[in-house]
């Protein structure tokens, strides 16, 4: 499969509003396979929403939202079927170890015995859980149920990856296997979005980029693309976010704390 | 020490009710009317009791009646510290046992600085506060007034001291308890493996069996005055267990005895100070203990298929069943689900193997057979969905159709509820011995109950879910529980309705109806539940889209 070629998710004028609070304000984005695209914005600007909305677990109050050529309202079922997710905070069910939320998971998939039993051994000897996938998650730390979070979004191999913060708590070898793997997975034309605080792993990582603020889609694009916008040319990832955020008051802000 | 702190620590064990409640605090202050109300209801219950037993013992002119009634309110004032240290215990640890299920504990904050008398002391105080404390001031309002009444103010001073010095030594126990419990527990996770997740369950289940029991032996109308009695004549010839000593001084100071009095509450004081020391001992030594996760399986993983796969579940179906069951095992707070049928099996027992009025009423008996499944499939039903907690995330994104999430939260409330039938059902056919066409008839409309009222709940489980587990899983709204519970109770009625003439016979108020008449309003039953079951499950089901669709958490 080439990169870029059609659409994974394609939004047009999606919005949605929480009581008084605009949580996604009418947003187009077209989201190609096999690319990596990342989502930037401070906190509350709607990049869970929008993986939420994309997931069909959020119901948009405008727009159309079409994920793998399905429209999301006719077809929930079928989205959720090829879409691996993991939550901002994923919250798994303590009572059970490792290794039967795994499995439960993959049932959920329905995943075949065979397949599950190598893809999740695999797997747990990749993130070096093996050893402790029969401990209860109740005794996990969190790095490794977001490992187990991610085994989870994987193991049913589907062809859409929405990842809220995947990076957070992994210890830096679990994170670079992750970061190969979504390469890895992309070339092969599964498509991943995930949102991220870490400007870093966002630029080193995302073919292109969305920032968002306040439900916006301020930019979207590749690096140099984003550089354009924000008239800021050579700038890293950090400089462009803050500037078009409005939030580059950084040193005034650290002044004002230091009296 | 300081008391700011203390109250401090009090006050965020209080507000984190408000997370049960679910109330949503925009301002930093909340009205303080409601959360006084309790209380103040309970005083004016105590002080209505109180001046109810005084005019009654001022409008008796019979001098020797005058007598006993006096001594019957002077021995029970001496039994009431024993009694309410038991009560006490029972609720305290009660508390403490549902908050093992806590998901988020309110953990001591050892990174603020307080220390550990404070937070051992506001622990102890904050165990007492709610249903306890409310108890407590019903008790003490109508011995205040009471007394007044009798002229025996200095003695019901005396015995309200003993009531609330009682409730903290009830409280600090309770304490040592929670933290060599934990200790205790993390030892026996540690060494057990899979099989703790079992002991774990029989012994939870036991335990919360065995305060029923004591409860109950202390609450029935027939031990109670028994009880009375005993503790006041007899609590001096066990004074070596320090928790009477507080009784012991009142009967001492009944009986003017100010030497052994003063002995004894001061003993009382000395007891309390040392239980107190050793319970900041062990907080400071154990207090941020957290227990190890059991570990289930050692070695490769294996997948195999489940029983509920060859009972002809898909793969998805099957996994939740599982997954439920599991739950039910494993957490806590669901495990006392089994505890329910239980006790209701015990009270039923002692009613009609104590009582002789009971004991001539077989079809009456036979509701041993019925209750127990019905009300588990009620109360199961109604949380099922619910008690997925926060983790429904998983669900919701997973590929499940209604229908499937509908059939199989159905099918495992059905089933488990069908299964705790059958051991009431052999248990009370083995003690209460009923007629044979009985067995048959109840064990016939138990089912049926179940089957409806599992669909019924299940709507009620879906609209109401709350997934809240902060501080405590709260897994079905308060509203939606209690109307699921009027409903479920009416339709019972509805379909046990054509059974009433069978029922009069046997109680003998009407003549006997013809012999088919059982199976005939059998088959009566077996329509409305067929009725109900259907337009039960067809709501349950867009309820299930509904939810599904709307997956916001």
């Amino acid at each position: 499969m080439v990169k870029g070629s059609g659409s994974a998710v394609k939004l047009v004028g999606v919005a949605k509003r929480y009581a008084d609070v605009v949580a996604v304000d009418h947003v187009d984005l077209d989201v190609k396979k096999g690319e990596i695209f990342g989502l930037l914005g401070p906190n509350g600007s709607g990049k869970s929403t929008l993986l939420k909305i994309i997931l069909a677990l959020v119901k948009p109050d405008a727009g159309s939202v079409n994920v793998l050529g399905i429209n999301i309202e006719k077809n929930p079922v079928a989205i959720k079927a090829q879409t691996g997710y993991v939550p901002e905070v994923p919250r798994l069910y303590e009572f059970l170890t490792g290794i039967e939320y795994l499995d439960f998971t993959a049932d959920l998939y329905g995943v075949s015995t065979t397949e599950k039993r190598d893809r999740i051994n695999e797997y747990l000897e990749a993130l070096e859980l093996e050893g402790r996938e029969g401990d209860m998650v109740s005794a996990y730390s969190l790095g490794m149920k977001q490992k187990i979070a991610l085994i989870s979004a994987l193991v049913h191999k589907p062809k859409l990856l929405l990842l809220d913060e995947p990076l957070g708590g992994l210890d830096p070898r679990s994170a670079k296997i992750i970061k190969d793997l979504l390469r890895e997975l992309a070339s092969k034309g599964i498509t991943t979005i995930m949102s991220t605080h870490i400007l870093e792993i966002a630029q080193a990582m995302c073919d292109r980029i969305a920032i968002m603020h306040g439900g916006k889609l301020l930019a979207t694009g590749n690096m140099k693309e984003l550089r354009e916008k924000a008239q800021l040319p050579g700038s890293n990832l950090e400089e462009i976010f803050l500037t078009l955020t409005g939030t580059s008051d950084i040193k005034d802000v650290v002044e004002a704390l230091m009296k | 020490m300081k008391w700011k702190n203390v109250l401090r620590l009090i006050r965020v064990d209080i507000k984190s009710g408000r997370l049960v409640r679910g109330q949503k605090l925009r301002r930093y202050k909340e009205s303080r009317v409601i959360q006084y109300v309790m209380y103040g209801g309970s005083c004016i219950f105590g002080v209505a009791l109180g001046l109810l037993v005084g005019m009654v013992y001022s409008g008796v002119t019979d001098p020797e009646m005058k007598i006993a009634l006096l001594l019957n309110v002077k021995n029970l004032f001496i039994a009431a510290p024993t009694l309410v240290l038991t009560y006490s215990l029972i609720f305290t640890m009660m508390r403490q046992i549902q908050r093992t299920g806590i998901k988020a504990s309110i953990q001591p904050p050892y990174w603020l600085p307080f220390t550990w008398v404070e937070h051992t002391l506001a622990a102890i105080v904050a165990n007492l506060i709610g249903i306890q404390l409310a108890a407590l001031i019903s008790v003490v309002s109508a011995i205040a007034v009471v007394s007044i009444f009798l002229g025996e103010i200095p003695f019901a001073v005396l015995t309200i001291s003993a009531l609330l010095a009682t409730a903290f030594l009830a409280s600090v126990t309770t304490e040592i308890f929670r933290v060599i419990q934990v200790k205790l527990t993390g030892a026996f996770y540690k060494s057990s493996g899979k099989k703790a997740i079992w002991l774990r369950f029989f012994s939870s289940i036991l335990l919360i069996i065995a305060f029923y029991a004591i409860y109950f032996f202390f609450t029935s109308g027939a031990n109670l005055p028994a009880i009375i009695e005993t503790l006041a004549g007899g609590q001096k010839t066990v004074w070596f267990i320090p928790y009477l000593w507080l009784g012991i001084a009142l009967f001492s100071f009944l009986n003017g005895r100010v030497l052994e009095t003063v002995a004894f509450s001061l003993g009382s004081v000395a007891f309390f100070s040392a239980l107190f020391t050793v319970a900041v001992k062990l907080n400071s030594r154990f207090g941020l203990y957290e227990p190890p996760a059991i570990r289930i399986s050692i070695g490769g993983y294996a997948p195999r298929s489940s029983l509920w796969e060859r009972l002809g579940f898909s793969l998805s179906e099957a996994a939740i069943m599982r997954k439920d069951f599991k739950a039910f095992t494993r957490r806590r707070e669901l495990m006392y689900f089994f505890a329910l049928p239980i006790i209701i099996t015990m009270i039923y027992l002692s009613l009609t193997t104590s009582t002789p009025y009971f004991q001539g009423l077989s079809f009456f008996s036979a509701l041993i057979l019925l209750a127990p499944g019905a009300l588990m499939a009620t109360s199961m039903g109604s949380i099922i969905i619910g008690q997925e907690g926060t983790s429904v995330w998983r669900l919701y994104s997973s590929p499940i159709k209604a229908e499937s999430l509908v059939k199989c939260k159905y099918a495992f409330v059905v089933i488990v509820s069908c299964a705790v039938t059958l051991v009431c059902s052999t248990l009370g056919i083995l003690i209460v011995r009923p007629l044979m066409r009985t067995i048959l008839a109840a064990i016939i409309e138990s089912i049926l109950l179940i089957v409806s009222l599992s669909a019924v709940s299940l709507i009620a489980g879906i609209k109401g879910a709350s997934f809240v587990e902060i501080p405590r899983p709260r897994m079905i709204r308060p509203v939606e529980s209690i109307i699921n519970f009027i409903i479920c109770l009416i339709l019972a009625g509805v379909i046990l309705f054509p059974l009433i003439p069978y029922i009069g016979t046997i109680m003998g108020f009407y003549s006997p109806p013809p012999p088919f008449y059982l199976y005939f309003a059998l088959a009566i039953s077996g329509v409305i539940t067929a009725i109900v079951t259907y337009g039960s499950f067809t709501i349950a089901m867009k309820n299930a889209k509904d939810f599904l669709a709307k997956a916001e958490i």
